[in-house]
């Protein structure tokens, strides 16, 4: 999907964001376009984790609105849209306590029940290769391991935008290299992807574009 | 004395094991009341150690140093506070609650509060802020997020209402002056203690005393069984 083209899923105008009078993000503009792949770069401190929080409507900003098929939204009203639409990675998973199946049941709906759930579980596991971890105890589980767990809840969870929070870091080759072509997989689904770094390590590949993070402000880079 | 202590013992293990009723009817409300009272206690508790736990708002602090000082208020002191409150002067006390069981359950409730909102605070606190979350950006709604912390924090809520349990049932001062002791109605294990050894009748005490005694050990066994560790170790 080539950058002309793609459909900007949501606008955000103006977010700011301060801690205890130190100011954070300075009146940022960001839009978010479908099946496209930004990096969000930045030094440690940056800022980077904080506005993808507030981009999740997991934290509220100080100022700022959203704008989603031409109909502006106060921040207010906007958090929960954004977490109906928007999915958050942390950098180390959370996993909750009980089996890998378990863990990804909790990304399915309610309302889907029986054999069509089961066939779901059973199209996740095998996507992200979990299908001999499915019974594993999800808190034993190595760092690319839970990446792929998160990244099995995200594919169930459908929601059209991932944020991830340096999704390789401290993970070896191979893992990264998993964790790499699961998003690939993502983005070609149509997902929207924002993932936040402060070293690229391999996920430029993924990348239509890149956003650096400094100060405060966004700037926009093209890849 | 060591004499007569055998032979209060062995009485009193000759009375639990005769099915006595008036034993056992103590007993019942003294499971009863201190039952409904932590039933009720449990879920207010539980929402104001969670909001204590993940929320910031004005007052918060204050909020934690109270329940931790009403963590070592005397049940006796408690007694009285809700005495006052309930006797004929009081402020409530045209509902004519005192030395009724609902008066015991209300200081009984003013008791454990402190000690699950402090307990249950910590249990929450000690969930990885990423779990609420997770279960946020999972689409889970408030409720179904509320649902997956509570779950990761349960073994620690359990012992929370575990030990919430076993200081209401176990308690004299608030019973005694909110209960009454009022035979089949308001005495409970605790008063009937304190008024068969002021009679010198040892063996219904210690019947009594043995009985919450293997009810502290089980409660604690049951909390090492939900752990998953089978056995004490």
């Amino acid at each position: 999907m080539s950058a002309e083209i793609a459909r900007c899923l949501i606008e955000f105008q103006g977010v700011s964001k301060s801690f205890e009078g130190r100011t954070i993000l300075q009146s940022l503009n960001l839009c978010l376009r479908e099946g496209q792949c930004h990096l969000l770069l930045g030094e440690n401190g940056a800022g980077k984790s904080t506005l993808l929080r507030i981009m999740a409507g997991l934290l509220a900003p100080d100022q700022g609105m959203i704008t989603q098929q031409a109909t502006s939204r106060r921040w207010r009203k906007a958090r929960d849209f954004l977490r109906g639409h928007v999915m958050y990675l942390h950098q180390t998973p959370y996993l909750f306590d009980g089996s890998v199946r378990q863990n990804l049941q909790y990304a399915l709906p309610a309302t889907l029940r029986g054999k069509a759930r089961e066939q779901r579980l059973q199209q996740v596991l095998d996507w992200s290769e979990l299908s001999n971890l499915a019974l594993s105890p999800a808190k034993q589980l190595s760092g690319g391991e839970k990446q792929r767990v998160a990244l099995a809840r995200a594919f169930l969870r459908q929601a059209p935008v991932l944020l991830l929070d340096e999704p390789t870091a401290n993970l070896d080759r191979t893992s990264r290299q998993r964790t790499i072509a699961l998003l690939h997989s993502l983005k070609q689904r149509g997902v929207c992807l924002l993932i936040a770094c402060h070293d690229a390590h391999g996920l430029d590949i993924l990348a239509d574009g890149n956003y650096q993070l400094s100060a405060g402000s966004l700037l926009a880079e093209q890849a | 004395m060591q004499e007569s202590l055998g032979q209060a013992i062995a009485e009193a293990i000759a009375l639990l094991l005769s099915a006595d009723p008036a034993l056992w009817e103590i007993i019942g409300i003294s499971f009863s009341v201190s039952g409904a009272a932590i039933t009720i206690a449990v879920l207010p508790a539980m929402a104001v150690g969670f909001a204590l736990a993940f929320y910031e708002f004005p007052g918060r602090r204050l909020l934690i140093a109270l329940s931790n000082t009403l963590l070592s208020v005397p049940a006796v002191v408690v007694g009285l506070t809700c005495y006052l409150l309930l006797s004929r002067q009081g402020p409530l006390g045209d509902m004519r609650l005192l030395f009724t069981q609902s008066a015991m359950i209300i200081g009984q409730i003013a008791l454990c509060f402190p000690l699950l909102v402090a307990m249950s605070h910590s249990a929450f606190q000690a969930v990885d802020r990423r779990a609420w979350e997770t279960a946020i950006t999972l689409g889970q709604s408030t409720l179904g997020a509320l649902y997956l912390v509570v779950r990761e924090a349960r073994f620690a809520l359990l012992a929370a209402v575990l030990a919430a349990f076993g200081r209401i049932i176990a308690e004299v001062g608030a019973s005694m002056m909110l209960g009454g002791n009022i035979l089949h109605y308001t005495r409970n294990i605790p008063t009937a203690i304190a008024l068969e050894t002021s009679k010198g009748d040892f063996a219904q005490g210690i019947a009594l005393g043995m009985v919450l005694l293997v009810l502290a050990f089980s409660l604690n066994i049951l909390l090492h069984l939900f752990q998953g560790k089978g056995a004490l170790t």
